[in-house]
């Protein structure tokens, strides 16, 4: 790979570069393959706010304008930030700008700089994630009275977005499975994924089942959800669809689990906007949230007309419905969508974070996020290969991932005692989701990360951040471990714009960040002197 | 088992409050009230609250002159109403003994803090005559020729609080008086303005004929006076009414020399006047006397803070109170808050607020006015203070701001609250005091480690404003008090703060004197006060409040001890001991190296 021949202009001299919450500093601008790099002319040493590395992923859209012998280049990168260049010589400039356009969207997963990222303090030896299906399931004894790990998957061949390993009833075989299989859209037959220690009660996912027009059935699939609920009478289904979508869907081959075939089980629609809907309501949103002019008289309805914080309350109240039927109503519950990779992920990922406390300590949440969205088979590059900002064509984009960072920082915020990781790591991770040194959300599954070589190659991101120098930044001070459930409130009135992400770059939230660490130190200097 | 349908907080309804056991006697059920001293039973009764949240709910209502107590017999659902009669608005009887319809007969109460209650009676006997004449004597004692509650409690508390505020002693912790301001008793019977207090700091150069004149063209005599000095640069925040120009456009001499004496005082080329109306309004008022300094005003800038009057601010809140009680609107949520315009107020109040504090940072004096000088006045200044001396954000410097700005410079509690008064359509009646507690809830929010007090203590406040337990919120003005001895015969409300003080602290508190804090006025970072304006609403509260308290207050005690190991340590250490240099109480490092200065830039889109 030649990044070389991209690069037509590597250097600029007298550049002057503008962000927000910085004086404009005026210096050298460096295009390398993966970074841009920019370092203040007058470099005192130990003054490392002249110099801003930039990864070339961060950023979303390039916008040139050029005037006489200069350009102008306004760079909005994935993390929200608006940063400007002020390029001399016309050339150079439109140079930079090319560059920057075709090095922020390289397609090749091997070229990007997760493959080149080589930190000393890091060896590639080191243990890739968190914990393997394998090891989950080890740990999990109680449910290997019913339930058995299963390799049928090992070559991806069964199901090409899940693990090797997944969690089935004990009495499915893998025959049945393979068939079960046939009769899910991409394979996503139904696994286990959450097992609720206090009942017994598991969540299953899967994605939709293809009945299609016909309303063709499938045995091993009606058996393996006989399995699940086991001797129990009843379950639910949470279709993440409302039910004339799922009605809709036959008629594209796929379908819902209808009463006659499933007796046992009991449907439930959730409305859940995902796709393209998603996306352009994110878009609506930033472009609210950097609106300079002065009128903000409308900001409430600008707000209320992007729809965010409806999709932020949907997700949270079907999460909540989902870990109320398990925990309340003392059920076994199978949640899917269609596809099974977006808004399936969501839901059960909030509902374990309501009912399990053992996911929301840092470590707890990081092993979540690795089971329920890295090999579960969300399409972290399709999904996040842009944000706001970008002009290209939208094509698979959709913030689902951000939108579960959102809702886990509404929880934090209803209960700040119950969850041990801080706001600072849910931006660290929404960052590192677009564009990131790391190979963690590289690819779209567990498949194409193999053959990638993703784990021999790069870092994990979980591992360095369990690891980092700034740990404890990513620890929630205040945390006391509950083991009851969370319950969100969900009305409007208790949620809130993620001000730390959408509004990041302002000085007020700069302040209440600061605010943050500073009550951080506190505590932490009060436990270590009273505790000597 | 019920399919779970409902939302998943349905089932956490008062989880709070401690469920009565089956077998509870009709007696026993108001026997856990706690009385205060002074405080009477009058009338209890079998009555059904309305509850806006769980329906209908049987139990027994308590009356005593000081409060209406609710509690429910039917153990499945645990209500429990506690309002002092104070906070009663209006009651008015529902229903007649012949209307048709379960639970059509009863009462209907308004509430001043964003609530209405409901009861029902049994439809027979005029089973509601009684209780709807006690409540409407002991709710409006004022209106009956009877005493409020404050002059008949008998609580005590280890703490005075009528004596947190001492005018001398506030003057002199500002550094008054000095060369250029001095101390005046020309007030003391109330002669000159009988809505001032009797302490005023005015220029050194003014003579008593000069305030005397000047008290003639400013309205309601309320004369430019001194509310606060920075030590530094010596720039003012001088407060008075409007000057009265009326339709002719009358002048007085006295009145632009005396606003030049101030802008000498610290010598710097021109006074900045803010009124805090919106100039139409300033001009309008022209008719009835009133106006604003016009260009005969040498030196002088003239600035409108375009804030709305005591009409509007009432009309809005209303409006406010109309989309989240009983019931929330939850399908255009934001749409309808922004049609209340509620945070717009909060907005240009604060704003205002902003703009006088840069304006005095930067050395220049203020004049800050509206129409008489007593609502959108006090809250500039007071706001103002707030932002530039870190003194007021301290647990008993807030309360002398509110004793200062708003308590003795006669915000007219009175009339704006209404205290036993039954004329709850009074037009003077306006939430100006809450809208100052709401703009300082803000600050809180955006400076979570500037205040030494917590939330508790604002909504604590607000709910004393209206209860009439306390002294501290009667009457419009000092004058008044005095007449009626209200600090000789009532208690103030820092005298319960105060007692218990552990309960108001903010466990992050870090003082950092010399720091002005600049909010944000934008609405993109404004927000409802939701655990005060929708409080009521069991499925709104955020729902872990007590664990979260617990722990603030074990917090508090971790500081306390970290406090009291770190002074052992200075203490049997050596001066240059490791710990000496290390750290001090509440400077941790990161703020230690921020120098002030990187806060005073000011971000307000107007």
């Amino acid at each position: 790979m030649e990044f070389s021949e991209h690069i037509k202009t590597a250097n600029v001299e007298d550049v002057v570069l503008r962000q927000p919450l910085h004086p404009p500093l005026r210096g050298t601008l460096c295009i390398t393959g993966h970074h841009l790099l920019f370092s203040d002319r007058e470099e005192d040493e130990g003054r490392s706010s002249g110099q801003v590395l930039l990864l070339l992923r961060n950023i979303d859209a390039v916008e040139k304008r050029t005037s006489g012998s200069s350009g102008t280049i306004t760079i909005k990168c994935k993390d929200l930030r608006v940063l400007q260049l002020d390029i001399p010589g016309m050339e150079q400039c439109l140079n930079i700008a090319r560059s920057i356009e075709t090095l922020s969207c390289l397609d090749c997963v091997s070229e990007m700089f997760p493959f080149f990222y080589r930190p000393s303090e890091l060896n590639l030896q080191d243990q890739w994630g968190l914990s393997s299906p394998e090891e989950h399931y080890r740990q999990a004894t109680e449910l290997h009275n019913r339930w058995r790990l299963s390799s049928v998957n090992r070559d991806y061949s069964v199901c090409p977005t899940y693990p090797r390993a997944v969690v089935v009833p004990r009495e499915i075989s893998d025959d049945m499975l393979v068939k079960a299989s046939r009769f899910r859209q991409g394979g996503r037959f139904p696994v286990l994924c959450y097992v609720h220690r206090k009942n017994g009660m598991v969540i299953v996912r899967s994605a939709q089942p293809l009945t299609g027009a016909n309303r063709k059935r499938c045995k091993e699939d009606e058996t393996l959800l006989q399995a699940v609920i086991g001797g129990s009478d009843k379950g639910y289904v949470i279709d993440t669809r409302s039910a004339q979508q799922a009605q809709q869907a036959r008629m594209t081959g796929g379908g819902f689990e209808s009463k006659s075939c499933y007796s046992q089980w009991k449907r439930l629609h959730r409305h859940m906007e995902r796709g393209k809907a998603l996306q352009e309501s994110l878009i609506k949103l930033v472009e609210a949230c950097g609106d300079e002019s002065s009128n903000m008289d409308r900001w409430l309805s600008k707000l209320e007309n992007s729809k965010w914080l409806s999709h932020v309350q949907t997700a949270l109240s079907t999460a909540g419905l989902l870990a109320e039927c398990v925990e309340r109503d003392g059920r076994s519950v199978l949640v899917h969508g269609s596809e099974g990779t977006e808004s399936t992920l969501l839901v059960s990922t909030l509902a374990q974070l309501i009912m399990d406390p053992g996911c929301r300590t840092l470590e707890g949440f990081l092993a979540l996020l690795e089971r329920e969205w890295v090999q579960a088979g969300h399409p972290f590059q399709q999904r996040c290969a842009h944000s706001a900002f970008s002009h290209a064509r939208l094509q698979h984009e959709s913030p689902v991932f951000l939108l579960l960072l959102d809702c886990a920082w509404q929880l934090w915020r209803q209960f700040p005692l119950a969850l041990g990781f801080s706001e600072a790591l849910l931006l660290r991770l929404a960052d590192e989701a677009y564009a990131s040194s790391y190979g963690t959300f590289l690819c779209n599954s567990e498949q194409e990360r193999s053959v990638a070589g993703v784990r021999e190659k790069t870092h994990c991101l979980f591992q360095a951040l369990l690891r980092s120098r700034h740990r404890d930044s990513y620890c929630n001070p205040l945390y006391e471990r509950t083991e009851l459930a969370i319950w969100p409130s969900v009305h409007p009135q208790s949620l809130q714009l993620w001000r730390g992400f959408f509004l990041r770059w302002t000085p007020q939230t700069r302040l209440l960040e600061e605010a943050q660490e500073e009550i951080r130190n506190m505590i932490v200097e009060w436990e270590k002197l009273v505790m000597s | 088992m019920a399919s779970p349908v409902s939302m998943p907080n349905s089932n956490a309804l008062d989880a709070h409050i401690p469920t009565t056991p089956r077998d509870i006697k009709d007696m026993e059920l108001l026997s856990d009230v706690c009385l205060l001293a002074g405080e009477d039973r009058i009338i209890d009764k079998d009555i059904i609250y309305i509850c806006p949240f769980n329906g209908a709910v049987k139990g027994k209502v308590l009356i005593t002159n000081y409060r209406l107590y609710f509690k429910s017999s039917d153990p499945d659902v645990s209500v429990t109403l506690d309002v002092p009669l104070g906070a009663i608005s209006r009651v008015e009887k529902m229903g007649g003994a012949s209307s048709r319809g379960e639970n059509s007969y009863g009462l209907d109460i308004t509430c001043k803090d964003m609530r209405n209650l409901r009861f029902a009676l049994k439809q027979e006997g005029h089973s509601r005559r009684d209780i709807f004449e006690i409540l409407f004597r002991y709710a409006f004692p004022l209106s009956h020729g009877m005493q409020l509650f404050a002059y008949l409690t008998q609580e005590k508390h280890e703490e005075n609080g009528w004596s947190v505020y001492k005018p001398i002693e506030e003057f002199r912790r500002q550094g008054l008086p000095n060369n250029k301001w001095r101390i005046t008793f020309i007030n003391k019977g109330y002669d000159l303005c009988d809505t001032y207090p009797t302490v005023l700091a005015v220029p050194y150069k003014s003579k008593e004929e000069d305030l005397k004149r000047v008290a003639a063209f400013r309205s309601r005599a309320r004369i430019p006076v001194l509310s606060w000095i920075h030590r530094e640069n010596q720039a003012v925040i001088v407060r008075c009414s409007q000057p009265l120009v009326g339709m002719s456009g009358k002048r007085n001499k006295d009145d632009e020399r005396y606003l030049d004496l101030i802008r000498e005082a610290n010598d710097t080329p021109k006074l900045t006047i803010y009124d805090a109306r919106p100039n139409v309004n300033a001009v309008a008022n022209k008719a009835t006397g009133g106006g604003y300094e016009g260009d005969e005003y040498q030196n002088a800038e003239l600035i409108f803070l375009d804030i709305q009057n005591i009409h509007v601010m009432r009309e809005s809140l209303k409006k406010l109170k109309d989309i989240v009680y009983p019931n929330v609107e939850d399908s255009h949520w934001l749409s309808s808050l922004e049609s209340t315009h509620w945070l717009e107020h909060i907005k240009l109040v604060l704003s205002g607020a902003i703009q006088v504090a840069d304006k005095v940072t930067s050395g220049n004096s203020v004049v800050v006015h509206c129409s008489d000088g007593w609502d959108r006045t006090a809250q500039l200044t007071s706001l103002a203070m707030l932002m530039l001396d870190s003194h007021y954000r301290t647990l008993r410097g807030f309360q002398v701001l509110i004793e200062k700005e708003w308590i003795s410079f006669g915000h007219k509690f009175a009339s704006r609250i209404g205290h036993g008064d039954k004329n709850h359509a009074d037009q003077d009646r306006s939430p100006i005091f809450v809208q100052f507690i709401d703009c300082v809830w803000q600050m809180t929010k955006q400076f979570p480690t500037a205040f030494e007090f917590n939330e508790r203590l604002l909504l604590t406040i607000l709910d004393h404003l209206y209860s009439c337990r306390f002294g501290t919120f009667l009457y419009n003005c000092e004058s008044a008090r005095d007449q009626h001895e209200v600090r000789l015969k009532t208690v103030s409300l820092w005298s319960l703060v105060n007692s218990k003080i552990d309960m108001y602290l903010n466990p992050f508190y870090t003082p950092e004197s010399g720091r002005v804090l600049y909010p944000v006025a934008s609405m993109r970072h404004l927000e409802l006060w939701v655990t005060y304006y929708i409080r009521w609403n069991p499925r709104i509260r955020q729902q872990q409040q007590s664990p979260v308290e617990q722990r603030y207050k074990e917090l508090l005690a971790l500081r306390d001890e970290y406090l009291k190991k770190l002074e052992e340590l200075q203490l049997s250490d050596s001066p240059s001991s490791h710990l000496a240099n290390s750290s001090t109480p509440n400077t941790s490092s990161s703020t230690a190296s921020t120098p002030p200065q990187q806060y005073t830039r000011l971000h307000t889109p107007f």
